[in-house]
Parts: structure tokens; sequence; C-alpha cells
């Protein structure tokens, strides 16, 4: 009797979680390639946003430079570093790939550095800030434009954050400060690629 | 068949989720700044609604009592998980524009509450009509209130990139239609024309019997 219970409430409900288990495995098998395409382009656009003047982008793949960029980074992941390349071919600059933890998860953001260390734009790729509070990281259009020019780790910190957004301005800054962290180490020119 | 078009349109007025039943309101207000992100939300929230309800009401009869809200929100949450694939992967600036609140559909209480109160005791094709109508209850208050703030907060009318009104460049409008206060105020008027509409509906009827 006591096992009928179990079997009674727990069947019902293990066949329904096998079902929709089922039912997006499949969705996501039809859609991943497309969102897969779709994350490939907003990274493509975000780095175009913060290096105008590039015109290809080279993602860096050596392995052990990477390691020591991720390094650096800290806390915050590094999920990729592109060599800009302008329409001549030559070097326009460093696109950094990372994202830092905000009030409602990563703040996946784009942050392009131009051939003498500087910031040259900060670009948010994607976000899951509050609306109205979080994402005015990103509606605030002064915001990320404070951090352009900077060119050392210190000087990003001192960015004032944004009244009713701090966990996630702070976020922003941490995000910048990591890639100016890990352009130190990875320098202008070398990487791997060039 | 005539039951079944009264269940629509019960969804559409007489017990229109939003304004008479009162339920959901968080991401009407949250989301009606734009009429594009509206309209899109309405659609999503008119599928899972639709969805679930058919799901829930042909299994009602093999759910036990004592585990039905797990279940009903398992269903719920794979609806809402396929919504928010397929739009991440056509629809991307939609989807940018929704962002949380398309996996919020799951707590709606629309849904859930459909779900406990309708599918659970009724068939599936009249469960079918209370999405439908329940949902496009929704979609078109949901759409009309954005089409209001957009047009008269920022001058402007656009949808999938096309402006389909503009009162041009010079225009100013009141700002606060765009935040927060402003959906309330306006949706109390929203409120009160749909009761003022619903009374008529309903005097009509009468006579009618």
């Amino acid at each position: 009797m006591r096992d009928n219970i179990y079997i009674r409430l727990g069947l019902p409900v293990i066949v329904v979680c096998v079902v929709a288990a089922a039912g997006l495995a499949l969705t996501y098998g039809v859609t991943k390639d497309r969102i897969a395409a779709q994350d490939a382009e907003a990274v493509q656009k975000s780095l175009l946003v913060v290096l105008p003047e590039a015109k290809s982008f080279e993602a860096v793949t050596d392995t052990a430079t990477l390691a020591a960029a991720g390094e650096a980074a800290g806390d915050v992941t590094l999920e990729g570093v592109y060599r800009a390349l302008d329409a001549n071919g030559n070097p326009a600059g460093t696109g950094i790939l990372v994202a830092s933890r905000g009030y409602g998860g990563p703040i996946k953001m784009a942050v392009g550095v131009d051939g003498n260390g500087k910031v040259a734009g900060v670009s948010i790729v994607s976000m899951n800030e509050t609306p109205g509070l979080g994402s005015k990281v990103v509606d605030n259009k002064d915001f990320l434009p404070r951090f352009g020019g900077l060119a050392s780790a210190d000087a990003a910190h001192k960015v004032d954050t944004i009244t009713g957004a701090t966990k996630s301005s702070r976020g922003v800054r941490k995000g910048v400060e990591a890639a100016l962290a890990v352009y130190a180490v990875i320098g202008a020119g070398g990487g791997g690629s060039q | 068949m005539k039951q079944w078009l009264e269940v629509l349109r019960n969804g559409l007025s007489f017990e229109n989720p939003l304004t008479v039943l009162m339920i959901g309101l968080c991401s009407t207000l949250a989301v009606s700044s734009k009429v594009e992100g509206a309209f899109f939300m309405g659609i999503a929230v008119v599928f899972v609604l639709t969805m679930s309800n058919v799901l829930i009401s042909a299994v009602r009869k093999f759910t036990p009592d004592e585990v039905r809200i797990p279940i009903f929100i398992v269903i719920i949450a794979a609806f809402v998980t396929i919504v928010d694939l397929v739009l991440k992967g056509y629809f991307p600036s939609i989807y940018s524009f929704l962002g949380v609140w398309i996996p919020l559909i799951v707590v709606n209480c629309i849904v859930l509450g459909r779900a406990e109160a309708y599918a659970y005791h009724n068939g599936v094709w009249l469960s079918v009509a209370d999405g439908l109508g329940m949902g496009a209850g929704y979609l078109i208050i949901i759409t009309g209130l954005a089409a209001v703030r957009e047009l008269f907060g920022s001058g402007k009318l656009m949808f999938l990139g096309q402006t389909l009104v503009s009162f041009g460049a010079a225009y100013r409008g009141p700002n606060i239609l765009l935040l927060f206060p402003g959906a309330f105020i306006l949706f109390g008027f929203v409120i009160a024309g749909s009761h003022a509409l619903n009374r008529r509906l309903a005097a009509r009827k009468e006579g009618s019997a």
C-alpha cells in the first residue's frame, strides 16, 4: 500500500517530465545553429561598434596566451580576444570579449582597445539586468562613453556608477578593468595570430 | 459551437484577464512601452496559454490532484522555453527587448490561473477557446496600451523597423507616459473603458434574451 502512493503520484510527474524534456531537446536541436549564428553576429556587431575603423577580426586561438589572459581577467570570464585589421590589413586595435557578473546574471560585453592601449569603446553584447534600473548602463547614453580613452584598470575603477544601477554599472566597470588587464598581458602586437 | 464562441468571447470581454480578473499586470505594465515588443509578448502569451491549456486539459484525467501544480508548471515551462529558443534564434531584436519577461511567462498568473481554473475541469476543445480568448484579451489590451504610450510618449509608432505614424521631430510628448506611473494612470482609463463596454454588452445581451 505504501509503495502505491509513490507510483500513483510519481509516475504521472515522471512521464510529463520525460515528454517535456524530449520536446525541449527537439526544439533546442532545431534552433541551436540559428542561435549560435545570431550570437556570432551580435559579437561581430559589438566589435564593430567598439572598433569602428576595423574591417575584419581575427580570433586569437593560441591557448597559452588565452590562459595567461584569462588569469589576468580574475573572476571575470574572458570569452575571446580578437585582433582587428583595417581595410589595408594593418592592425587596428584589439577587441576583448568578457562576461562579468551583473545583478541579473552575466553581462557580456565587448571592449575595444586601440593601438595605444586606450579604451576605444565599450558595448554590451547581452545582459539580463532589471529593465528600468540595471538597464540604465545601456539606456543612459553617457555611461559607456565614460570609459573611453582610459588606459589602465585603476583609471577605469574610478568611473562613477549610476544611481539605481550600482551593481550593474559595477559589473560593467569590472568587465572593463578585466579587459584592460588582459590587454596588459597580451600587448598590442603579439598573441600568436599575428 | 455556440458555447465555444461564448468562452472565446468571455476572455475578451466579461472575463478579460487584465481589465476584469486583474491578473498578469506586472508584465503588462513593464513591456507596454513599445508596440512591437508588446505585440510579440502578446503572441507569446497566446501561444503558451493555448498550448498549455490543450495539454493540461488532455492529461487532466491522468493527473492526480496532489501533484497537479508541478505537472502544470512543467508543461508551461516547456512551452515557454520553446518560445524563448525560437525568439532567440529568429527574432533577436525582439528577444533583446523582451529579455527576462519571456522566461517570466512561466510565473504569469494568467497561464497557471487558467490551467487551474479552466483547463483542469473542461474538455480540450473548450480549453482551446479559453486559451485563445484569454490570450487575445491580453494581446489586445497590452498592444493598445503600448500604442498609446509609444505614440503620445515618443511621438511616433514603430513596428518591425517601419515608422507607422509620426508627429514630426518638433513633438514633445509627456515623458511620464513612457515611465511606469504613466502606464498605471493610463491603465486605469483602460479598465474604466473596458467596464463601460462590458456593461453595454451585458445590457444588449439581456435585451436580446
